[in-house]
């Protein structure tokens, strides 16, 4: 009996970590308490760099382990360690509130899933790696989009556009064998810490204007 | 292009660019700012002079080489130049004006030493004349859209300069966005081209409407229409210019009236004649509706203003009427298979345009000299300048007579043209519009009658009789820049109407490369003393002669005197007060009494407004104080860009429901968009 041979092999744990990521993403959407939720994002992006090292490993393509490489450092330890500091100091620790509950959130996103997984059906023949990694991967954008006006504070927000960008991540890597060509990949990561090292800041500022990080608060800025 | 004229261009380029880099670097030390800035505008005026005059007399074939002006560092850009007959006739004009008005400005930008950066003010100014002469020599749609950008922006900073004023800041902003919505049109037009053409170079669109369907080559002809008839300040189109060009400084206004508007008719005749290939009846009709009616609303306005400024501003977009006149009858001579007509009316239009340049450049250099003297531009506050200021009054009658069109000087020669191709335009179709061309030559001989009106008025309230205030009564002669700058279009304006058949020689090769024939032999009569109209049932006049005939005259009141009145019992006493002793200003015809006539011909138009309040003790006759106030409709700012306006702002109040300013919103915008999206393309 022939063993799996290791294409076969990367597919199926590609298929598993993928998963894995949408599962956080659904926890993310109905756990209310801050801290758990940067936790479930850096566990999220822990199976993203597990994927892209898989690549690696798998296709010999040396240079995603420097992808890998940074995504552990960026997502996994630094932002998640960022924004645990920011919460601990503003001493806010749960979410309150939100546009929808958590049932309601919880089926829509089902059907955010459900539509996502049709978009990207005409596009498995192109996935090189992996099954339905690409519908995962917009499930992520669409859900992470839908985390993003549904809370209101200001971390959580952070958060969202931050499982948005692994849901392109992933989208890149399913699509393309090596993922996007290095320079695209560094260009992103370094924007997306500079904008959540931006957020950072502004959720400062509006906790010292509006003593909250609430940001529905900011229509007090119209004219 | 012949060796002098290709080292001068390029040298007229950079001496701009050098002045203004000069003047920002010594902006700090003003006099030296204004000696470099306008010193050396007036330098590169006078190269660029040089250039193109030989480069139009050399003839039609040696006046067609590109080059580039500096090697392109952007892929598919190059900024090449190319000096064409039409881009050289142009291009003549803005160096005759840079010398003049440079040469004003250094002594008139001394009036800004101490409040005012005249460092910017130079600046600006000299990037004005690259820009604009680069605007006539661009070769690509692209790199003239950088430069004609850059040259309204220019406009802008220079219209807003004396930003210190509201009415400035928001007739620049005004100018800025008229400016825009142009270039938009302009934009969409060139991309219509490129389309066609493949390129985006001026001679692979040569006669490139031929190409095209009729439908997109209409809509072409009227996107430029309207691109540039912003520029150019034809009505309805023309809201910026009165705005604009009274808050610029004089020096500026100049500019701007003589050559900036002049852009406008440059793509009219560019687009028209060069690019959209042999013209349907209509556009040449619209053109010259449209030239009919800016020709007379603009004058009619331009009788109701008693500011200076303003009074010449709504006279350039009569002169600009009479310009779009002359296109316009060529156009739709090239149409019906005239090519000598379409050549005649083309050249009275260019010819007319040069004459504008020189004539109301003269007048607005004139105006700033008075507003310079008196610190105010309102007409009712002056009076008897031209005892205190002889050079200016001598140059502004000069200005005066050019503009209203009376012979000899150069305003008469080309709306003589200009009627001359009209009244002939008759006989060229068996269809009824022929009747436009009667039609708009009786509207061309009331525009003049009505100009002389206006300019008798604006003559006579600044110049004549007794100063109205104290501004006017200390007011004292300009300085010598002043007045050389002054002097050298006077020279000009009596040039263009004395000789026109010596320059019609320099049109030879624009109407070459426009209509393919030359005309100027067959203009000039009696050994080039007399100019014809060129055929057969055309008239002839002779500016020469007609001076020689007025300078004749001259001596007549002397020899009626000697034969009449010899004998007679003379008596010595004051002009014009009938015996009665002690004149004072309080007597005088105001600029309002004057139009009085005019207002209440043209009721209907003016929509005249008055409100008189008396107040008295006992009876209404013997009143304490009266206060008089009058208004005029200007009838496209109530009817249509009034209403347009508070439509957008309904619009816009309607708008901002969707600007609830919450971040969920927004997001759930964005969401709601990316779904559909995605549903779209399921």
């Amino acid at each position: 009996m022939n063993g799996p041979t290791p294409a076969e092999i990367s597919a199926q744990l590609i298929t598993f970590c993928a998963a894995g990521m949408l599962v956080f993403q659904l926890l993310l959407i109905v756990q209310r308490m801050l801290l758990t939720n940067i936790r479930l994002f850096a566990l999220q992006s822990f199976l993203l760099t597990s994927i892209a090292g898989i690549i690696a490993y798998f296709h010999n393509a040396t240079h995603v382990y420097l992808v890998a490489a940074l995504t552990l450092i960026g997502k996994v330890v630094f932002l998640p360690w960022l924004l645990d500091r920011q919460v601990r100091r503003i001493g806010i620790s749960q979410e309150i509130e939100p546009l929808l509950n958590a049932p309601a959130s919880m089926l829509l996103c089902g059907g955010l899933t459900l539509l996502s997984y049709i978009v990207a059906r005409p596009f498995t023949a192109l996935e090189r790696l992996g099954n339905n990694t690409l519908g995962i991967a917009m499930s992520l954008v669409l859900t992470g989009f839908f985390l993003m006006f549904n809370r209101r504070k200001a971390i959580t927000q952070v958060l969202a556009l931050l499982t948005v960008e692994n849901g392109v991540m992933l989208a890149a890597v399913a699509l393309t064998t090596y993922g996007m060509p290095l320079v695209v990949e560094l260009g992103i990561f370094f924007d997306v810490v500079v904008a959540v090292m931006v957020l950072g800041i502004l959720v400062y500022r509006i906790r010292d204007s509006f003593a909250s990080m609430d940001t529905s608060k900011l229509n007090q800025l119209k004219g | 292009m012949n060796e002098l004229s290709a080292t001068l261009l390029p040298c007229a380029l950079w001496t701009y660019l050098a002045g203004m880099v000069g003047a920002v670097l010594f902006q700090r030390a003003e006099r030296l700012a204004n000696g470099i800035g306008f010193g050396l505008g007036a330098v590169g005026g006078f190269c660029g002079i040089l250039a193109f005059a030989t480069a139009l007399a050399t003839g039609a074939a040696a006046v067609n080489q590109s080059f580039d002006l500096f090697p392109s560092l952007i892929p598919y850009v190059r900024f090449s130049i190319r000096a064409d007959a039409l881009g050289c006739f142009f291009g003549l004009m803005v160096s005759l004006l840079a010398v003049a008005i440079s040469i004003y400005s250094l002594g008139y930008a001394r009036g800004y030493y101490g409040h005012k950066n005249v460092g910017v003010l130079a600046a600006f100014f000299n990037l004005l004349l690259l820009a604009t002469t680069l605007v006539f020599l661009a070769d690509n749609a692209f790199f003239f859209l950088v430069v004609w950008e850059i040259m309204a922006f220019c406009g802008y900073a220079l219209v807003s300069f004396e930003h210190e004023k509201e009415e400035s800041r928001s007739a620049g902003v005004l100018f800025f966005i008229m400016s825009h919505l142009g270039t938009g049109c302009l934009i969409l037009g060139f991309l219509l081209l490129f389309q066609a053409s493949g390129s985006h170079g001026f001679d692979s669109f040569h006669a490139l409407g031929d190409q095209m369907p009729e439908g997109r080559r209409n809509l072409v002809f009227l996107l430029f229409l309207f691109g540039f008839g912003i520029k150019a300040g034809m009505i309805p189109l023309h809201i910026w210019l009165p705005a604009a060009h009274p808050v610029a400084p004089s020096n500026v206004s100049a500019f701007m009236s003589g050559v900036l508007i002049k852009t406008g008719i440059y793509g009219i005749t560019r687009v028209c004649f060069d690019f959209l290939g042999s013209p349907p009846n209509w556009w040449g009709v619209t053109v010259l509706a449209l030239g009919t009616v800016s020709a007379v609303l603009g004058v009619l306005y331009a009788l109701m203003e008693h500011d200076l400024k303003r009074l010449l501003a709504y006279h350039s977009i009569e002169n600009i009427g009479i310009i779009l006149m002359g296109l316009g009858a060529s156009l739709m001579f090239l149409h019906s298979g005239h090519p000598v007509l379409a050549s005649l009316a083309l050249i009275a239009g260019l010819y007319h345009t040069l004459n504008h340049a020189s004539f109301k450049a003269l007048l607005f250099l004139g105006a700033g000299a008075v507003l310079h003297a008196t610190h105010t531009r309102n007409m009712e506050e002056l009076g008897g300048l031209a005892k205190r200021m002889r050079w200016t009054a001598l140059f502004f009658l000069v200005g005066a007579v050019a503009i209203s069109a009376l012979p000899p000087l150069n305003g008469f020669v080309s709306e003589w043209l200009t009627y001359q191709s009209l009244l002939q335009g008759f006989g060229t179709t068996p269809s009824l519009i022929r009747l436009m061309f009667p039609l708009s030559g009786a509207m061309l001989a009331l525009t003049g009658a009505l100009a002389a009106a206006c300019f008798v008025k604006a003559f006579g309230i600044t110049f004549l009789a007794q100063p109205r205030s104290d501004h006017a009564r200390h007011a004292h002669e300009a300085s010598w820049p002043l007045l050389g700058g002054q002097a050298i279009l006077t020279a000009a304006c009596v040039f263009l109407g004395l000789f026109p058949t010596a320059f019609l020689k320099l049109l030879d090769p624009v109407t070459q490369q426009l209509t393919g024939r030359q005309l100027s032999a067959q203009l000039s009569a009696a050994g080039g003393l007399a100019l014809s109209s060129g055929t057969a049932q055309g008239g002839m006049v002779s500016t020469p002669g007609i001076t020689l005939m007025l300078l004749g005259l001259l001596p007549l009141p002397l020899v009626l005197w000697l034969v009449f009145a010899r004998k007679a019992r003379t008596r010595p006493g004051p002009t014009w007060d009938c015996g009665l002793r002690g004149l004072t200003p309080q007597m005088e015809y105001t600029a309002t009494g004057f139009s009085k006539p005019l207002r209440m011909i043209f009721k209907a138009l003016f929509r005249p407004r008055r409100e008189v309040q008396r107040e008295y003790d006992f009876s209404p006759y013997y009143a304490r104080t009266i206060r008089f106030e009058s208004h005029v409709e200007e009838m496209f700012q109530t009817r249509v860009y009034r209403p347009f306006n508070l439509a957008v702002l309904r619009l816009s109040r309607r708008l901002r429901a969707l600007q609830a300013g919450s971040l969920q919103a927004y997001l759930i915008y964005i969401f709601i968009t990316l779904l559909l999206l995605l549903l779209f393309a399921l």
